[in-house]
């Protein structure tokens, strides 16, 4: 299986999924200051030219949250695929929510932060953001009152599509410590150490680039 | 038994294309949530957000119009709407996630100024930058249907669906499609089939 995308970039979901599911993968880089999104070789993986995309055996595909849910139906049953349709329309549902509702207030929210100075920010942006942000975290905190995960009990492709996307609300300053149960399960989600052996290939990334 | 929650002219109209598509028996309990139908304690055990629409099976409870007919179709929609190789099935995931991430933002930002927002209060920059956005995407649509008649080969998949009854608010609003003529081709194909006329019926009777 290859992810085509730099670490750094929205590929870091699916090198986590591949990480929770054991698949072997193999990350192969894309250079966004090189243009290397938009060079022949990636576009014939991907027309529109964006990262990530998959590519294993014949499947070829693109959209970060979907390929998160190929490989889970794919290599995770007993992983992040649960079993019975219950916990699987979940699996469903909170992928299409995260991509849907959660990531362009929190996505939003980041690009105001990462891309601009901090004397250059629109604090109102930021703020209108942040009460957007709300009413989305406190669905969260409703479906967590029936278990630790999204699914009840075990950890799912459900936890980990929403919560890579929370993790953009975070790091743009957004707090959920108002919400206890959010903030435990981001703990939970982000401890895991496939998502910590892919922040450290971030880092490595990152200071290489430097 | 399948019950489908939410009135036919809104996002429920997609699940029902599907629930005909495959000929399923269902129970649709026309919710308007302006009229604070949702808002009672038994729709919001399934969707605390009390927004339609929202699905049951058996112990199955979800919303996200286009996730339900994900759902839908994986579990009902076997050498119909779900493709049997791995390539297809990769494929109706990936453009049901497009369809909600790339194509709706623009598509409905574009239906909202023009349709919802009285003339004196309409942004036409924003109309604009919508239409920009939504003419980006109808290149990577059309580069896909150039290579085969459907989004996830050569059969109707929920992959079309999920995509049709998006890009369906781009005919609603007069978006000339002709500088993208396979994505033209196929939207007619995809809007006229039975399933989709029934539930536009659906939609004027109601």
């Amino acid at each position: 299986m290859k992810i085509y995308g730099s670490i750094v970039s929205r590929a870091s979901r699916n090198a986590w999924a591949a990480e929770e599911t054991g698949t072997d993968y193999e990350v192969v880089p894309l250079d966004f200051r090189k243009a290397e999104h938009k060079a022949p070789a990636f576009l014939a993986i991907n027309p529109a030219g964006k990262m990530p995309a998959l590519v294993d055996g014949d499947v070829v595909m693109s959209e970060s949250l979907a390929i998160n849910l190929y490989i889970a139906q794919t290599y995770g049953k007993g992983s992040l695929w649960p079993a019975g349709a219950k916990d699987q329309a979940r699996c469903l549902q909170w992928s299409m929510w995260a991509g849907a509702e959660l990531e362009p207030v929190a996505y939003g929210r980041l690009r105001e932060v990462l891309f601009k100075k901090e004397s250059e920010r629109d604090q109102s942006v930021l703020d209108d953001l942040a009460e957007k942000a709300k009413p989305l975290v406190e669905l969260i905190a409703q479906a967590l009152k029936s278990g630790q995960f999204l699914c009840g009990g075990a950890f799912t492709v459900a936890d980990l599509n929403a919560s890579c996307v929370v993790e953009y609300l975070v790091r743009s300053g957004f707090e959920l410590s108002p919400w206890p149960a959010v903030d435990a399960w981001y703990k939970a989600c982000t401890a895991r150490p496939g998502y910590q052996k892919v922040q450290d290939m971030r880092a490595a990334a990152i200071k290489a680039a430097a | 038994m399948i019950t489908l929650y939410g009135k036919a002219a809104s996002r429920a109209s997609r699940n029902l294309w599907v629930l005909e598509e495959l000929g399923l028996e269902y129970k649709h309990v026309p919710y308007d949530h302006n009229k604070g139908e949702t808002k009672n304690p038994a729709y919001m055990a399934i969707n605390p957000a009390a927004k339609i629409p929202a699905l049951t099976d058996g112990d199955v409870a979800m919303t996200e119009s286009l996730g339900m007919n994900l759902y839908l179709a994986q579990t009902y929609g076997a050498g119909k709407l779900w493709p049997a190789d791995a390539l297809g099935q990769a494929k109706c995931i990936q453009w049901t996630l497009w369809s909600a991430t790339e194509l709706e933002p623009p598509a409905v930002g574009r239906l909202m100024q023009l349709f919802m927002t009285p003339e004196d209060k309409r942004d036409m920059n924003q109309v604009q930058v919508f239409a920009e956005r939504t003419k980006r995407t109808l290149d990577t649509l059309n580069i896909a249907l150039s290579k085969s008649p459907f989004l996830a080969g050569n059969a109707f998949t929920v992959a079309d669906i999920n995509v049709a009854a998006v890009a369906e608010y781009l005919v609603r609003t007069k978006f000339d499609l002709s500088p993208w003529p396979a994505v033209q081709k196929w939207l007619t194909a995809c809007l006229e089939r039975p399933a989709n006329q029934k539930v536009m019926q659906m939609k004027v009777a109601a």
